[in-house]
C-alpha cells in the first residue's frame, strides 16, 4: 500500500511516499530554515508564505522521485496538528485536493504520532514500548502496548527541551536553531556549572526546563556583569549534561516500571549526540533506538507511516471537512478522530 | 460534438468565500458565503458539491481562475493552494486575478472601488470601471490608509467591501493574466511581513 504523506505543520514543506508504513519511496523536504535564522526562530506568516510558494513542486517532485503517478496512492495522510495553523491549513488543503481529485482516502495525523512512527520505518516496533518525544515543542513520555495506541505518562510542566536549547543559546550568542550548535559545543566542553537537574527525583514522569533555562541565563548575566571570561563550551556541555540527565534518568524510570520491550526517541532532540550516547550507554538490557537523522526532523515519511497505521487500525477516513488544528491532544485519537 | 470549456473560479481572500463554475460562459453554479476562518474547511466540499450538481469531477476542468488577494489575509492563501493543486494536477490553465477586481465586479456604478480592510484605518484598494459588459481598472491596486486615499478623488465612486462577483464582467475583461509557471504562483500580498520590516529597520539604524 502506496502512502502519499504530507507535512507543513511548521517551517518545513515535506511530501513522501512510503510503501506499508516502512519502505520510503521518496522524500521531499523544503526548509525554510535559511530564512528564520535571520529572525532568531520561525516567523509563522513567513513560513505560511513559504508554503504556498513550494507545495506544487515538492508534490511533484516527491512522485517523480518515487517513480509513481497519483493513481497509484492509495491512501494520503497529512498532519492536521498540532503546529502553525496557517502552516497547517496549507498542507490539508492540498491533501484535500488530490483526495478528491482522484478520489483517494485521506487521514489527518497527529504530528507527535509521526515522530513516534519515524523510528518504525528504519527499526520496526516491538510492543509495549516506550517513547521519548523531545522537540521544540513537545517533552513528553508515551507508553504504547500496540499500534497505534498513545498513552501520555508524563510530559513537561513549561518548555520544551527544544526550546530551552534555542533560548540558551540566544543568550550564549549562537545562532537559531539552538539545538545542533549547543549540541556541538558541547563537546569540546565540561560540565563545571553542575546546573541542578529539575525534577530528576520528583516521583513521576513529568519535566521542567524553565528553572534550568533561568539559572543558565541568570549566571551569564552575573559572569558579565563581572567581567569574567565565559568559556562558552563549558556552557553548553554543563546545560546539555543537566538536560540529558532527566531525560535519561526518567525514561530508565519509566522502562522499568511498564517493563517495556524497547525504547525509542522522537523528535528533533533525538538528534542530539549527547543524549544518544547517553541513553544507548545507560540502558542495555533492552534496545534504544532513534530515527535515521533524516527523520528526526519534520518529514513527511513519518506522517505516511503513521497515516498507514491510524487507518489499518480504525479503518477510517476522514470526509473533506478536515481541518487544521493548532492544539490537539495525542490521547484524543484513541477513537481514529 | 464541440467541447465545452469548463473553468472553476475561485477567491478566498475576503472574509467571503466565492467559487463559481462557468461552462461555455455561462455561469452554471456558484457560492458566496460568509465564513468565519473556515475556508478551509469548506472550500472543498462546495467544490465538490458545485461540480457535482453538473455531472462533472475536478478531472474535466478545463481551467482555474483565482483570486490572489491583494491581501494578507489567512483565507487567500487556501484559495490559491487549492488553485494552484487543481492546475497543476490535471495539466490545466491557469489564470490569476485581482480579488479587488472580483468585488469591484460586483456594482454596476461607473466607477467602483474595491476595498478590502487591512486595520488600523488602512484598507488594500483598487479603482475600476464599469465599461458596457466589462471591467477595467483605472487605478493599480494599493494598501493605504482609506480616508486620505479617498479624500484625493475627485469623481463619484462606489465602494464595495462585499458583493456577489459579476463573473462575466470579469471573463469578458483584460483582466485575466495568465500564470506562465503554476509552481512559482503566489499570493500579492503587497506589502513585506511585520518580522521583515522590523528586520530591515534594525540594518538600516
Ligand atoms: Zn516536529
Amino acid at each position: 500500500m502506496y502512502v502519499l504523506g504530507v507535512e507543513t505543520s511548521c517551517d518545513e514543506t515535506s511530501v513522501s511516499i512510503v510503501k506499508d508504513g516502512k519502505e520510503v519511496l521518496s522524500n521531499v523536504v523544503l526548509s525554510q530554515i535559511d530564512i528564520h535564522r535571520e529572525y532568531g526562530g520561525v516567523v509563522p506568516e513567513i513560513a505560511s508564505r513559504e508554503h504556498v510558494k513550494g507545495i506544487t513542486y515538492v508534490f511533484d517532485k516527491a512522485l517523480r522521485d518515487a517513480k509513481l503517478n497519483y493513481e497509484d496512492i492509495s491512501l494520503i495522510a497529512v498532519t492536521k496538528g498540532p503546529g502553525l495553523i496557517g502552516s497547517l491549513l496549507i498542507g490539508v488543503n492540498a491533501a484535500k485536493v488530490i483526495s478528491l481529485n482522484y478520489n483517494i482516502p485521506i487521514v489527518g495525523v497527529h504530528h507527535i504520532a509521526g515522530h513516534i512512527y519515524a523510528n518504525y520505518i528504519d527499526n520496526g516496533m516491538e510492543f509495549p514500548l516506550l517513547a521519548l518525544v523531545v522537540s521544540g515543542g513537545h517533552t513528553e513520555l508515551i507508553l504504547m502496548n500496540e499500534h497505534y495506541d498513545f498513552n501520555r505518562l508524563g510530559e513537561t510542566q513549561d518548555d520544551a527541551v527544544g526550546e530551552a536549547y534555542d533560548k540558551v543559546a540566544r543568550v550564549l550568542g549562537l545562532p537559531y536553531p539552538g539545538g545542533p550548535v549547543v549540541d556541538k559545543m558541547a563537546k569540546t566542553g565540561r560540565d563545571v556549572y553542575k546546573f541542578p537537574r529539575p525534577m530528576i527525583d520528583s516521583g513521576d514522569f513529568n519535566f521542567s526546563f524553565s528553572g534550568l533555562k533561568s539559572h543558565i541565563i541568570n549566571l551569564h548575566h552575573n559572569m558579565q556583569q563581572r567581567n569574567e571570561t565565559i568559556n562558552i563550551e563549558n556552557f553548553c556541555a554543563s546545560f546539555q549534561e543537566a538536560v540529558t540527565d532527566v531525560l535519561v534518568a526518567k525514561t530508565i524510570k519509566a522502562k522499568e516500571q511498564y517493563k517495556v520491550k524497547q525504547v525509542i526517541v522522537a523528535g528533533g532532540v533525538a538528534a542530539n549526540s549527547g543524549l544518544r550516547k547517553k541513553m544507548k550507554s545507560m540502558i542495555n538490557d533492552i534496545p534504544v533506538y532513534f530515527p535515521n537523522m533524516d527523520y528526526c526532523t519534520d518529514n513527511a515519511a513519518m506522517i505516511a507511516s503513521a497515516g498507514y497505521f491510524q487507518y489499518k487500525k480504525y479503518n477510517k477516513a476522514d470526509d473533506l471537512l478536515l481541518n487544521g488544528q493548532s492544539r490537539m491532544n495525542l490521547e484524543d485519537i484513541k477513537n481514529g478522530n | 460534438m464541440k467541447k465545452s470549456l469548463k473553468q472553476l473560479v475561485i477567491d478566498t481572500a475576503t472574509r467571503y468565500i466565492y467559487l463559481s463554475l462557468v461552462i461555455d460562459g455561462v455561469e452554471k453554479q456558484f457560492v458566496y458565503e460568509e465564513g468565519i476562518n473556515n475556508h478551509s474547511v469548506t472550500i472543498i466540499p462546495y467544490i465538490e458539491k458545485m461540480l457535482k450538481k453538473e455531472n462533472l469531477i475536478l478531472m474535466n476542468l478545463d481551467e482555474v481562475i483565482v483570486g490572489i488577494g491583494p491581501g494578507s489575509y489567512t483565507g487567500v492563501r487556501i484559495g490559491v493552494t487549492v488553485a494552484k493543486m487543481i492546475a497543476y494536477l490535471n495539466k490545466i490553465k491557469i489564470y490569476k486575478v485581482s480579488s479587488l477586481a472580483l468585488l469591484a465586479s460586483s456594482s454596476n456604478e461607473p466607477c467602483v472601488l474595491g476595498l478590502i480592510d487591512a486595520r488600523r484605518g488602512n484598507a488594500f484598494m483598487g479603482f475600476y470601471k464599469n465599461e458596457s459588459d466589462k471591467l477595467t481598472q483605472i487605478e493599480r491596486d494599493l494598501l493605504a490608509n482609506i480616508e486620505e486615499y479617498k479624500s484625493k478623488i475627485e469623481f463619484e465612486f462606489d465602494t464595495v467591501s462585499v458583493g456577489v462577483p459579476n463573473i462575466n464582467k470579469i471573463l469578458n475583461s483584460d483582466l485575466l493574466e495568465a500564470v506562465e509557471d503554476v509552481h512559482g504562483l503566489t499570493p500579492n500580498y503587497l506589502r513585506i511581513t511585520e518580522a521583515e520590516r522590523n528586520l530591515r529597520n534594525e540594518i538600516k539604524n
